[in-house]
């Protein structure tokens, strides 16, 4: 197996504010980590640090063999590999959900705007939602909104895909739709790296669990590891509130 | 789809400009005579007025033509306010000035000019029905004085003997007018203008017998365009032998309005003044369109330009966007049309003409308006929408035009239709540079036929007229571009 993600040493901080105080991780091909924590403990930051949305403010970076702190490096390129699906969804409201689909791949020159449309109706089918090519993302419910995001996101064919906490937004009875899209996608071989709080998929589809407190990673294992025999006292604590309601 | 309009609306625009530049300078002329451009006064009768065609007719008008002729030598004619003319002839904007300018030593310091042509003295004249008996009387009120004429030095000359205060104006009607209304007790005039004025329905009265008697002469910049000065003394000496001068002075003095401004019955009703003066007004609704639309879409060019590089992540690029938007919002509209017109060209030395000074002037000021609001709209635009674009790979650029632009836009619309209906009655400001605009063409036309009141009741009405048009057009490409 090769190392898609590793991550060495990272920092991030604002101004005196250190939000991430020195992480290491690698993620390896195929690999789906569900990264858990309390709020603010720093993982979606580190999240978005892996397409440099956020810069790091020093340490390590390297995605597919790229070094995003070298400054050298084209980060479009790198960006174009890595699909980032978030919280709230950021359709672009004034396209239709398939422009929303198609902008990209169309507007990079990846693909003809026919076969992009034909790439994005298959998308759209994928997710369940073929029947909204036309609609506006206005008049979507917040979980189809999402699968078109999960959808856009797909558009580009990229090797990994970045999740943060894509249900939060969402009233409960939309949450399954969105989690059993992205259940297929793992077992289609999608190298996944998803924030969030829904234990069960984090059971079920996880390769790994990572648990963040304090800007760093406390406990990292299989799911069996980390939710039936925590070591840090932090996650026993964490995960004693949220699985024990 | 959208990309190929815009791409065909800039062409459009570039082509546009390239067009009035080239005909604008207006240095190269076919012919092997030697061209000059000549500025003259826009209302200054019997010297020089507009006929009921719209044709510049008058003392000056008629002897410039006549020694041109004579002479061998061609011109094109600019009126425009007196006070911007005599400073454009001293920037280099015009080769020459004949506006009935009076000779006098501070002139003489920094024009020359030619033989003598039209004696003159300056008179006081006050309402008719004033009982004003002598400048005695004048003590502790105000005196109305037209900017930049030799009759004002003199009044300010005297000013301390009578103890008068002044106030000023750019144009003899309005000047008229306000003496006439009784807002003003007195003014001071050339008298043969007087003279032709009271003639034409003016109600005012000559005070005073003609003091500081001098004599108007045809004005170059010092020490250039001496060639044309021999021109006009040898043509002004060969019609002043042959008795042609005589006859152009003699069919101007005491000459009846109506001879060039049609009859009083047609001036005494609007649908008559509207009828007489249609190609007039037509002309100057024609101009101030043309000043607004291609004003828009140049203010709208450099106002999105400069609202871009105002929100772009680099503290170079904003800094200069926030002093741009600075300087060209701070500045009157009035003074920046001046600067551009009369100061850039003292400094380079290449002439610019009127109208594109007056569009280089609203696309900087009503582009700086634009670029404000530009600039708020984008901001407006939720952040996560830039960072979903960038991170399907979308460069910073890609994600602005097709993202965040699309969305700015509609919230900037009704900011847009506001700064059109600005722009389009900001056009107004540039007639004090010359523009026959339809401002400037009510002001002409009144000077020829002094009905104020009845004129500019027109002129509001088209104003309001185009103002109406162009908000529907707003509203319907609100409905088209900004809607869901």
């Amino acid at each position: 197996m090769t190392a898609k993600v590793t991550v060495k040493d990272l920092h991030k901080a604002y101004g005196d504010n250190e939000v991430l105080k020195g992480i290491n991780l690698e993620v390896q091909e195929n690999e789906v980590v569900v990264m858990i924590g309390p709020s603010g403990s720093g993982k979606s930051t580190f999240l978005r640090t892996l397409n440099k949305l956020e810069d790091p403010t020093s340490g390590e970076i390297l995605i597919n063999g790229y070094n995003l702190v070298d400054k050298k490096t084209d980060i479009n390129k790198v960006r174009e590999n890595v699909g980032m699906v978030f919280q709230h969804f950021n359709l672009f409201p004034h396209l239709s959900v398939l422009e929303n689909v198609i902008l990209a791949p169309v507007e990079l020159g990846k693909m003809s705007k026919e076969d992009a449309k034909a790439l994005g109706m298959q998308l759209l089918t994928q997710v369940g939602l073929a029947e909204k090519a036309d609609a506006k993302p206005t008049q979507l419910s917040g979980g189809q909104k999402q699968r078109v995001a999960i959808a856009r996101a797909l558009a580009m064919k990229p090797s990994i895909m970045l999740f943060d906490e894509p249900t939060s937004a969402l009233d409960p009875e939309m949450v399954g739709d969105v989690l059993q899209v992205m259940r297929d996608l793992a077992e289609d071989g999608m190298t996944m790296i998803v924030v969030t709080h829904e234990m069960g998929f984090a059971k079920q589809v996880a390769d790994r669990v990572v648990f963040f407190a304090d800007g760093y990673i406390r406990e990292q294992g299989t799911p069996e590891e980390v939710f039936n025999n925590p070591q840090d006292p932090r996650a026993q604590d964490f995960l004693n509130k949220v699985l024990n309601v | 789809m959208h990309s190929k309009t815009w791409m065909k609306y800039f062409m459009l625009t570039i082509a546009l400009m390239v067009g009035i530049i080239t005909t604008g300078t207006d240095i190269a002329h076919a012919s092997k005579e030697p061209h000059y451009v000549i500025t003259t006064d826009t209302t200054y009768p019997p010297f020089e007025l507009q006929d009921k065609n719209g044709k510049y007719v008058g003392i000056d008008i008629d002897i410039l033509k006549e020694i041109a002729k004579r002479e061998h030598f061609t011109y094109k004619l600019v009126p425009i306010s007196f006070n911007s003319g005599a400073q454009a002839v001293l920037s280099g904007q015009f080769d020459a000035i004949m506006a009935g300018m009076a000779i006098t030593p501070a002139r003489k310091e920094v024009y020359d000019f030619g033989t003598p042509y039209y004696k003159t003295g300056v008179i006081a004249a006050i309402s008719k029905n004033s009982n004003i008996k002598s400048l005695d009387d004048l003590r502790g009120k105000t005196v109305a004085l037209k900017t930049g004429t030799g009759a004002a030095a003199y009044a300010l000359s005297i000013q301390k003997q009578y103890g008068f205060k002044v106030t000023y104006f750019n144009d003899s009607n309005t000047m008229y007018n306000d003496v006439a209304l009784g807002n003003t007790v007195a003014t001071f005039e050339d008298e043969p203008v007087m003279k032709y004025a009271i003639q034409n329905g003016v109600k005012l009265k000559i005070l005073t017998k003609p003091a500081n008697s001098g004599y108007y002469g045809f004005g170059v910049k010092k020490g250039h365009n001496q060639a044309l000065i021999k021109k006009f003394n040898a043509g002004f000496a060969s019609i002043k032998e042959d008795g042609t001068y005589d006859k152009i002075v003699a069919k101007y003095i005491g000459a009846k309005e109506s001879n060039f401004a049609g009859s009083a019955k047609v001036n005494n009703s609007i649908w008559g003044l509207l009828k007489q003066n249609k190609s007039q007004f037509l002309a100057g609704i024609g101009q101030t369109l043309m000043l607004t639309i291609l004003g828009i879409i140049l203010a709208t060019i450099f106002g999105v330009a400069i609202g871009i590089l105002a929100i772009i992540p680099n503290k170079f690029s904003h800094g200069f966007a926030s002093t741009i938007i600075y300087i060209f919002r701070g500045l009157p509209l009035l003074v920046l049309a001046f600067f551009i017109y009369i100061g850039i060209p003292s400094l380079t030395g290449h002439k610019l003409s009127a109208l594109f000074s007056g569009l280089i002037t609203l696309m900087l000021n009503e582009g700086a308006y634009i670029a404000a609001f530009v600039a708020g709209g984008l901001k407006a635009v939720d952040n996560g929408q830039m960072e979903a674009a960038r991170s399907l790979g979308l460069s910073y650029g890609k994600a602005m035009l097709k993202v965040v632009m699309p969305q700015g836009i509609k919230l900037m619309v009704p900011s847009f239709v506001n700064q059109f209906i600005i722009t389009l009655k900001d056009t107004s400001i540039l007639s004090a540079i010359g523009i026959i605009e339809l401002t400037q063409t009510g002001t002409v036309i009144i000077s020829r036929n002094s009905q104020g009141f009845r004129v500019w009741f027109l002129v509001a009405l088209m104003y309001l007229i185009m103002i109406t048009l162009l908000t529907f057009l707003a509203k319907w490409a609100d409905k088209k571009f900004g809607g869901n």
